[in-house]
């Protein structure tokens, strides 16, 4: 069978904010674009945030719109739940072979009425909560997804066949296979994000053993509107805290980990945490033990201005070790350095790990664009041409790119989207030229 | 109160060990994973600080450097790489060399040329003294008191030993200058030396601080080494014509076993130091200065030599026997000549004296202080 064949101006590869936006800023020039995701929604890691500093706006609010404008996009061919698996060049241009995993749900006819999961009896710990709330094999994966189409979990599915009795449109299909197909395209701009320090990474901090030491992303969740609980509860035991604790670069600038350098969005999103944890607990009390605060962008040293006004303790000392008690609460030893070194260890509910962000994927075997010793893609010339990387026609944006915040990823994917433009435009011109010339000579003969 | 700063401290600190001190941005958390750091003596952060500051003044003020065990920890964690740790046996290696008036300590600890040469122009300055002032060389049988009369060399041991604690005490005197004359303005009574005596006694014995590191083997292999060294100055220094004997004692004897467990404990303590050192099995193990390797290397050569003299002697080997003798002490001699005042040894005095002299300062800073609010709510 032949393979099916798309052909774009530009593949974006990655559905997280800065992919969505690259998408965005090319479709609406009037190229071509198609978007590909491997989870099963797009949105990325945005989504699931509570709100966004330094203006505190709702992340749900400012992300559904572009998820929606995305996959309504007509000059965007979203494809999601696929990978990219080869990449070869071809005249001037690329072709992936993508492929198209499994639903094992007929996506045209799902309408998302979710009659499937709320009759699947399997929980599972949900990947979208990090691991705090729970949701069926069978699901959407979460409220807002773009999709709003069911995804079978085949792994932890018992097939009983309830969905498919349950189903109105009859879209349960157990037999369906990953399907494979090519883009061609001209421009490629990766967007393939990030992941967060891996909890266990510091044995020092209790290598993930602890329940109520949690990570940056989780207490996102359990802020946001939509998260597992409903409320601020720490995960141990469902207390509601009164004494939370945030542990700055715990995992990024610490040469044990391999990891030295400044993650850049922790010092933010924690004076955030604390501000937002503020409004939700009025009684608690909030502390950040910090080497140093890096507020580095507009309007970011006075959002931590005023979390220090509102009361949110910040202590400088980096945090040495994590405890238990009996009761299960973190304790943390630090010197405190403005204390006249005083060597304290202090009691809290919660102790959230200010984790840093790591390469989610390391493009270089595929795409052929080699990463610096920190794994983030290597861009050649970041003053001159900030989303370029050394091959030409493939561009990269976001997390891919260097830790760098929301407000820095929309920009590059700004950047990301001129850059491929030209290139494409440079591309079609070329093509153009040699296409008359070949005219000419025939008219000669 | 001003301060003097001292810009070339850093530069000065790097001819003693070889350490990253730069690389730290002062996070603090060396000093809180400490076992050993509590609020009144917080370190190593805050000797680092002053290195990279050049508060040499304060540095020589404190103990603190002897007060570290090396156990790691804060070098295993640190989120720069800096070696704190190496950093407080580099500056104990300096503290050994400012103690010191002569200088010497200075020239051994920069130089390892100088270092090992002294150490090779001893040794054959003993060889030489055998050669012109041994004794008549029985060949028949053993007989070392003849070679090497045991009073002469007793003689000789104290006279060495009266020379060595001159530099030594000497010394000694100006850590006490450094620490509680300059490290504090508090008064120190007289009898704070006294009641806090038994603190240098019971710190030299037990080490007992070094036994509140994490891990427990250093220290069991620190004191095994040090109870065995300690045998050995007592049996030469006090009861040497005793124990230097050409009569062979039955097996049972005390004389035989005292001298075989100073022996294998020598042998032990001196052999897994440098083992640790050779395959860096720890923390403390994965720097080496030559100082370093040059104590526990004489040691080792002095034990085993020294058991060489009563296994050849045993043997009924004469020339054996006296030639392993002149070979021991060609090594033991320059071992106490070198690190006893100016090298490594040293520490035997300064750690127990630096936790000695903190305890008395801490208390007469106490007592002052009680003393000036009981004048205040008075008046």
């Amino acid at each position: 069978m032949a393979l099916e064949k798309l052909q774009v101006d530009s593949l974006i590869v990655g559905g997280g904010i800065a992919g969505m936006q690259a998408a965005l800023d090319l479709a609406d020039q009037g190229y071509q674009v198609a978007l590909v995701e491997k989870e099963a929604s797009i949105g990325g890691k945005m989504i699931a945030l509570s709100k966004v500093f330094p203006t505190l706006d709702c992340c749900s609010c400012i992300t559904t719109p572009k998820m929606s404008a995305v996959a309504h996009h007509e000059n965007i061919q979203l494809l999601t739940y696929c990978e990219v698996q080869a990449l070869e060049e071809n005249g001037g241009g690329y072709t992936a072979l993508v492929e198209k995993k499994p639903r094992y749900v007929i996506e045209e006819d799902c309408t998302g009425c979710r009659e499937c999961e709320y009759a699947c009896p399997i929980d599972l710990p949900s990947d979208f909560d990090r691991g705090m709330g729970a949701y069926r094999a069978v699901r959407v994966p979460f409220s807002t997804a773009v999709p709003q189409v069911a995804t079978l979990d085949i792994e932890n599915c018992i097939l009983c066949g309830k969905c498919e009795k349950v189903c109105p449109h009859g879209c349960i299909d157990f037999t369906q296979t990953a399907r494979h197909f090519e883009i061609e395209t001209t421009a490629i701009v990766l967007a393939t994000g990030f992941e967060v320090t891996p909890k266990d990474a510091k044995k020092e901090y209790g290598a993930g053993q602890f329940d109520n030491v949690i990570d940056g992303l989780m207490m996102e969740r359990l802020l946001a509107p939509t998260g597992p609980y409903g409320h601020v509860l720490r995960p141990g035991d469902g207390k509601e805290p009164d004494s939370i604790a945030y542990v700055q670069c715990a995992g990024s600038r610490d040469a044990t980990l391999g990891i030295e350098y400044c993650s850049r969005v922790c010092c933010m999103y924690a004076i955030k945490q604390a501000m937002l944890l503020s409004g939700a607990l009025p009684l608690a009390d909030i502390t950040i033990y910090y080497m140093d605060i890096r507020t580095f962008g507009k309007g970011y040293e006075q959002f931590y201005q005023t979390a220090r006004a509102m009361g949110i303790e910040f202590v400088k000392g980096k945090v040495a070790q994590i405890t238990e008690d009996e009761n299960k609460n973190p304790v943390v030893r630090v010197e405190m350095l403005d204390e006249g070194s005083k060597i304290v260890e202090r009691t809290h509910d919660l102790v959230v790990l200010s984790v840093g962000l790591l390469p989610g994927y390391n493009p270089g075997s595929l795409y052929g664009v080699p990463a610096a010793d920190d794994g983030f893609v290597t861009v050649p010339s970041p003053n001159i041409s900030p989303s370029e990387t050394a091959r030409p026609g493939i561009f990269v944006t976001g997390v891919a790119a260097g830790p760098m915040d929301i407000v820095d990823s929309i920009v590059l994917s700004g950047a990301a989207a001129s850059e491929a433009a030209a290139y494409i435009e440079a591309h079609n011109s070329r093509v153009a030229v040699s296409e008359s010339k070949g005219k000419k000579e025939l008219a000669h003969v | 109160m001003s301060k003097r700063v001292d810009p070339g401290l850093l530069n000065e600190l790097k001819q003693f060990g070889d350490v990253p001190i730069e690389a730290c941005f002062n996070c603090g958390n060396c000093t809180a994973v400490c076992p050993l750091s509590t609020d009144e003596t917080p370190f190593p952060r805050n000797n680092i600080r002053r290195i990279q500051v050049g508060l040499k003044e304060d540095i020589l003020h404190s103990p603190d450097p002897w007060l570290c065990y090396y156990c790691g920890d804060c070098s295993a964690t640190c989120p720069r790489e800096a070696e704190p740790a190496e950093a407080q046996m580099t500056l104990r290696r300096w503290l050994t060399a400012q103690y010191d008036w002569t200088g010497l300590g200075r020239l051994f600890y920069t130089s390892p040329a100088w270092e090992v040469i002294s150490v090779l122009i001893t040794a054959v300055l003993v060889v030489l003294a055998f050669i012109v002032f041994h004794g008549p060389m029985v060949t028949g049988q053993v007989e070392l008191n003849t070679f090497a009369p045991v009073d002469m060399i007793h003689l000789l041991d104290w006279v060495m030993a009266g020379l060595l604690s001159f530099f030594l005490l000497t010394n000694v005197a100006r850590m006490h200058h450094f620490i509680i004359r300059k490290g504090t303005d508090a008064q120190v009574p007289l009898v704070l030396y006294i009641t806090e005596a038994w603190q240098l006694a019971y710190n030299f014995v037990t080490q007992e601080r070094f036994s509140k590191c994490d891990e427990k083997r250093p220290w069991i292999n620190h004191l095994i080494l040090v109870s065995g060294y300690v045998t050995m100055l007592v049996l030469i220094l006090f009861l040497l014509p005793w124990f230097q004997t050409d009569n062979i004692y039955p097996f049972w004897h005390p004389q035989r076993w005292v001298g075989y467990y100073a022996t294998i404990a020598l042998i032990y303590g001196a052999g897994a130091a440098l083992w640790g050192r050779f395959k860096k099995i720890r923390q403390m193990h994965r720097f080496s200065h030559l100082s370093d390797w040059l104590f526990p290397i004489l040691l080792l050569i002095g034990a085993v030599t020294g058991i060489l003299v009563h296994l050849f002697r045993y043997l009924g080997l004469p020339l054996a026997t006296y030639t392993i003798y002149v070979i021991h002490l060609s090594m033991m001699v320059p071992m106490l000549v070198i690190e006893v005042p100016f090298g490594k040894w040293a520490h035997l005095a300064y750690r127990p004296l630096a936790i000695y002299f903190q305890r008395v300062k801490e208390l007469a800073v106490e007592q002052q202080a009680r003393k000036e609010r009981l004048a205040s709510s008075g008046a």
